[in-house]
């Protein structure tokens, strides 16, 4: 009950400013407020917001009244359409993608600007049993008692099914196949029996479920296609063009700065643009230009992970640096996130370090720098 | 004003509709439609049973077919829907665009001009596909929705439609209404609309607002349009009454007025004529469609039929039909998912703002629920229903281009029916019916059009039978016309072809597998032409290895030609150039070879050797035994080039077993590199183990190297060796196994040198018997 046991925490001491990681609803309270007040569109029953207003919500855009709606997620708009446009029929959402293409962050927005709500989670691990999904007992209740609805404790799931809300469940393929499997009979038949009590819970109007797999880790449990069935299945791709990617870079990187207070500068764009190239060239083991084959090493090398070296750098700057982001601050979180294996990581990327790096026109400091990390 | 106009889109099923109901309320007494006025005596055609859409009207020059313009018509292109209407009404339709005539004499200068500086630029180093239509004016390809015309003339070129599209009208029409992609906007805003009730006066206002300040696209234009306009006048002084004009949408404004007949007289003055010949061709839904770079199409006209066809419940038999498909193919598609897939593209449509899905919705919608997000699938949708596979067909009674009507005269004088059944042919060539057939379908290979295959026959290779698979489809029937730009007959137009085709290729085994089927189709001219070609190609050609590769087909003339009547001597001075250059460049070019090249080098030598097999002449295989003898002495050469050649020179009883045994040790010595070693027993092995079993010495020289390598060497070479023996039939394995079983039976020394051929027990009286008869057998005299 860690998840309840941290909500006290937020009801006790709660802005979100003192927070690590506000939620979504959150920390963008403001916008989700405007684009309600604006909101004048059919909503499907117990959305807080029209499909389009979700939409606007994750795109970003300008409201009638001026007031601008910042972008959640940088991409396809197509695919962000056919998402909420799942979400309003009661087709539950798989979101698909190679690690690092945003799929919780998305799933989380939706949740947050649909149910206004984004803490209805299940995280899947291979630990995850069935309780998790649908339900457990406080053990105290349940021998002083015996089986009620009070010794009942809901899961996350059950909680959205009462409440019409938006339930999320993250890395759906870490699950073991079995506890996937609880999903089947709550997806098809929206309800979710309670035999102990010879009762059950049917679900209300906006109530909807979405998962995310990832379909490239290793360790994963294969999705029954019964399971499957029951999903609309999106694909999130990987950002498309490398300006795309530094965009997604920078704005992240951004924002988790500000959020973590790092007495630095914003990022310089050449650097994050740097980097980028860096990921991008060894992930689709070919130069930019199209010029020179690359090894690829065993990483997925995500956005996420460039968002990651970012930070970390602007980190090493802030406390050990200049307080500028500079070629010798990366360096070391560029090498850890590439070389995941250390023998044939270590070949691709010396290989790429000397081929590709060390030719470049202004890439010199970055060169010497990896090399002295290595 | 008795003239009302109808603008509308190529191909556009909601136009089609609209006009449709349009025509129905206002009873026209005569039909004027945008198209080629030449084209008026087939139009009776369309009433014919025999034809079937989609089809084209293909309109070319008298004097040279290949310059032609085609119009395509399907089932939801409004001029086809106002020409069936006029027919079935009994009121007179006609064309009114520009005449052919004019425009395909005007542009006969500027596409010699522009055919040119295409040319220039993609030299398509492979012919075969499809040839691309010189003068092919039938659109821009730029997927444009066309409001102009499917007619020439509103894009020429292909590499000119950047600055076009900057200057699109509709396109900046439907960046104002918010949409990225101008198609889309007038899918949505026309030709999904239900409610069609005012839409030409819609379409009408809005081009005349568009076209207040915009160019003419081209300065063909205003003659069309005056020519259009000089048309209607001639139906209002006719007396019709209530004339219906279709056109394109962006043509409506400027035939409205009528005034000013005068200036148009004055622009139509003049004009440059030449006689055309206009008749309807088959067409396919993948021509009509963007991809196959015909412009004047649509991109997806399998949907547009659907919407045509099916106007109820479009989105759900949509759906149906693509969850049937993916079930043919053995996809799980079930009937739950059909009806998500309809409710995830109406919620999308909801979303969008559009009253029904559209295609993209419906992609979408598809790929999310019945493909379970994969991408895949979607490739065979868009095949088969978003394009779709139908096929044409036109009336027996409609006028053929000349090529069309040559092979069909001689498909009956061979007595080879088009059918679309698969067909086995075997053809002996000493007969002359059999021998006229093989001509007609290597001709008709040789344009292009794959109507027969051709088989080597297993175990039967007599010179004078071949083997054909024939099927005619009923698209050969394009590719027909489109052959028609080569020549007037089967045979000019094959030669025309090949011609044409030598010039581009660059490769001299590519080059001579063309003279081989010239020749089998019996073309002299292109023949001698393609001799010269080959002889050209061969002085400048650098690579050994081409000039080996094109010998077996030049020797294969050479020697067979005359099964034909061809005269092989005329291929023999090239072959005799091109031996002279082998033997020249040869060991040259045997030098530091590495293992994948020494193998490719090997099978050069093999064609060599096989075309001097096959020639039988005594000096070019004496001179080729030398050359052989020289490389395989080499100690520089590939241990693979040396091992085959002596391997070629036993197998021709060129060197004695005392000298292939001196050979091996050599080779096997010592001090020789050992993967060397291991390669050169690798060239002499490949294929066959006859020599290891027969040469004794051979074999006690390799069991001696085998035992003397040392351990993790013997493991390094084991690879080689087992590639080297892998190519033994099993009776030769068996054989061997025998062999080495005996040899050890045989006692430990000296076993290896002794041989066991079972020489020792013969009862040499038996064995006499039945030398008289083997000698006739072999053809040998028998001395008793």
């Amino acid at each position: 009950m860690a998840k309840a046991v941290a909500q006290q925490q937020t009801g006790g001491n709660g802005t979100p400013e003192s927070l690590l990681r506000p939620h979504a609803e959150q920390l963008y309270a403001d916008e989700l407020a405007e684009l309600a007040k604006a909101d004048d569109r059919q909503r499907p029953p117990n959305w807080k917001l029209s499909p389009w207003a979700v939409k606007t919500y994750l795109l970003g855009g300008k409201l009638e009244n001026g007031f601008t709606v910042s972008p959640k997620y940088i991409g396809n708009p197509r695919l962000v359409e056919i998402a909420i446009a799942t979400l309003a029929t009661d087709r539950a959402l798989l979101l698909i993608g190679v690690p690092g293409t945003a799929k919780p962050w998305v799933s989380e927005h939706r949740a947050a600007a649909i149910s206004g709500d984004s803490t209805l989670l299940v995280q899947g691990t291979a630990g995850t049993d069935e309780s998790a999904l649908r339900y457990g007992w406080n053990y105290a209740m349940l021998l002083a008692e015996g089986p009620s609805m009070n010794a009942l404790k809901p899961s996350p799931m059950m909680r959205a099914m009462m409440d019409g809300k938006i339930a999320r469940v993250e890395e759906l393929t870490r699950m073991q196949s079995d506890t996937q499997d609880t999903l089947i009979t709550l997806l098809s038949e929206k309800t979710l029996p309670i035999p102990e009590l010879n009762s059950e819970v049917q679900a209300r109007k906006g109530f909807n479920v979405i998962a995310t797999a990832n379909n490239r880790d290793r360790g994963v449990n294969e999705l029954s296609s019964a399971l499957t069935r029951r999903f609309n299945n999106v694909v999130l791709p990987l950002p498309e063009t490398l300006d795309q990617e530094v965009e997604i870079v920078h704005k992240r990187a951004t924002e988790i700065g500000r959020a973590l207070e790092l007495p630095v500068e914003k990022p310089a764009l050449e650097e994050i643009r740097r980097v980028v190239t860096i990921f991008r060239e060894l992930r689709a083991g070919v130069t930019e230009d199209g010029k020179t084959k690359v090894k690829s090493p065993t990483g997925t090398l995500s956005t996420a992970e460039a968002i990651s070296v970012i930070n970390n750098g602007l980190a090493m700057a802030a406390y050990f640096g200049e307080s500028v982001l500079t070629a010798n601050d990366l360096a070391a979180g560029i090498t850890g996130a590439i070389i995941k294996d250390p023998v044939q990581d270590a070949v691709a990327w010396k290989e790429y370090l000397q081929t590709v790096v060390k030719e470049r026109e202004g890439w010199k400091d970055l060169y010497r720098a990896c090399r002295e990390v290595l | 004003m008795p003239h009302h106009i109808y603008g509308i889109r190529h191909h556009g099923p909601g136009s089609a509709r609209a006009l449709l109901a349009a025509l129905k309320t206002l009873r026209p007494d005569v039909v004027l439609i945008e198209g080629p006025p030449d084209a008026q005596d087939v139009l009776p055609l369309i009433r014919d049973d025999g034809l079937k859409l989609p089809v084209a009207l293909m309109i070319y020059r008298a004097d040279e077919p290949r310059h032609a313009v085609f119009y395509p018509f399907t089932v939801f292109s409004p001029e086809w829907q106002a020409l069936n209407y006029a027919f079935e009404h009994q009121i007179p339709a006609r064309f009114i665009d520009l005449p052919m005539t004019i425009h395909l004499a005007e542009e006969a200068k500027a596409m010699e001009k522009l055919k040119k500086a295409l040319e220039e630029k993609a030299k398509l180093p492979n012919c075969d596909d499809s040839s691309p239509m010189p003068g092919a004016g039938s659109g821009d390809g730029n997927g444009s929705p066309q409001m102009g015309s499917p007619s020439p003339g509103d894009g020429k070129d292909p590499n000119s439609t950047q600055p076009t599209l900057r200057e699109d009208p509709l396109g900046m029409l439907a960046e104002a209404a918010g949409y990225t992609d101008h198609e889309l906007w007038w899918e949505h805003q026309i030709e999904q609309r239900v409610d069609a009730t005012d839409l030409f006066e819609g379409i009408l206002e809005a081009m005349t607002a568009l076209r207040a300040d915009a160019k003419p696209l081209d300065d063909r234009e205003p003659a069309r349009e005056a020519h259009m306009r000089q048309c209607i006048r001639a139906a209002v002084k006719e007396g019709f009454e209530r004339i219906a004009v279709v056109c394109g949408a962006w043509h409506a404004p400027a035939l409205v007025n009528l005034d000013g007949a005068k200036a148009d007289t004055e622009l139509l003055r003049g004009k440059p004529r030449t006689k055309v010949i206009a008749t309807w061709t088959p067409w396919t839904n993948s021509r009509l469609s963007y991809r196959s770079g015909y412009g004047a199409g649509v991109a997806s006209p399998g949907w547009y039929e659907h919407l045509w066809t099916a106007r109820k419940h479009a989105s759900a038999r949509w759906a149906t039909l693509a969850a049937r498909l993916l079930r043919k193919k053995d996809l799980t598609a079930s009937s739950a998912e059909v009806i998500d897939t309809v409710r995830l593209a109406d919620a999308l449509a909801a979303m969008r703002g559009l009253p029904l899905p559209g295609l993209a919705e419906m992609n979408e919608a598809i790929l999310t629920v019945l493909c379970h997000g994969q991408i895949a699938p979607m490739a065979l949708i868009r095949q088969k229903l978003e394009i779709g596979d139908r096929l044409g067909a036109v009336p027996k009674s409609t006028p053929t281009v000349p090529l069309q009507h040559d092979l069909e005269n001689r498909q009956r004088k061979v007595r080879l029916k088009p059918s679309t059944e698969i067909k086995d042919l075997d053809l002996d060539l000493r007969k002359e019916g059999d021998l006229e057939r093989s001509r007609l379908l290597h001709q008709v290979a040789l344009l292009g059009i794959p109507w027969g295959e051709a088989h080597t026959a297993h175990g039967k290779r007599s010179t004078f039978h071949e083997l054909w698979q024939i099927q005619w489809q009923p698209e050969f029937a394009v590719q027909v016309v489109e052959a028609g730009i080569w020549g007037r007959t089967v045979e000019s137009a094959a030669e025309a072809r090949v011609c044409h085709q030598a010039a581009e290729i660059q490769e001299l085994p590519v080059l001579c597998e063309l003279l081989l089927t010239t020749t089998y189709a019996q073309l002299p001219g292109a023949v001698k032409y393609l001799l010269k070609v080959v002889q050209d190609q061969a002085a400048v050609a650098a690579d050994v290895r081409h000039l080996m590769n094109a010998l077996p087909k030049l020797s294969e003339i050479a020697r067979y030609g005359d099964v034909r009547g061809t005269k092989g001597e005329q291929v023999l001075p090239i072959i005799a150039g091109l031996f002279e250059r082998i033997l020249i460049g040869l060991p040259g070019a045997c030098g530091s070879l590495d293992d994948e090249a020494a193998a490719q080098m090997l099978e050069g030598i093999a064609h060599v050797q096989e075309s001097v097999d096959l020639l039988q002449v005594e000096s070019m295989a004496d001179d080729w035994q030398a050359l052989l003898r020289k490389l395989m002495e080499d100690e520089n050469i590939h241990g693979l080039v040396r091992g085959w050649c002596c391997r070629i020179l036993v197998d021709k009883g060129a060197i004695s077993s005392d000298e292939l045994h001196r050979m091996a040790r050599l080779a096997l010595s010592p001090v020789v590199p050992i993967l060397q070693a291991a390669a050169w027993v690798e060239g002499l092995l490949r294929g066959s183990g006859l020599t290891l079993l027969h040469q004794d010495g051979v074999w006690a020289a390799l069991d001696a190297w085998l035992v003397e390598l040392p351990k993790d060497i013997f493991t390094q070479t084991l690879p080689l060796l087992r590639r080297a023996f892998s190519g033994f039939s099993g009776p030769e394995r068996r054989q061997m196994g025998e062999k080495v079983k005996r040899l050890r039976s045989a006692g430990a020394a000296g076993a290896a040198a002794k041989t066991d051929t079972g020489a020792d027990n013969l009862d040499v009286e038996r064995a006499r018997r039945v030398l008289p008869v083997l000698a006739q057998i072999l053809g040998v005299p028998y001395a008793g």
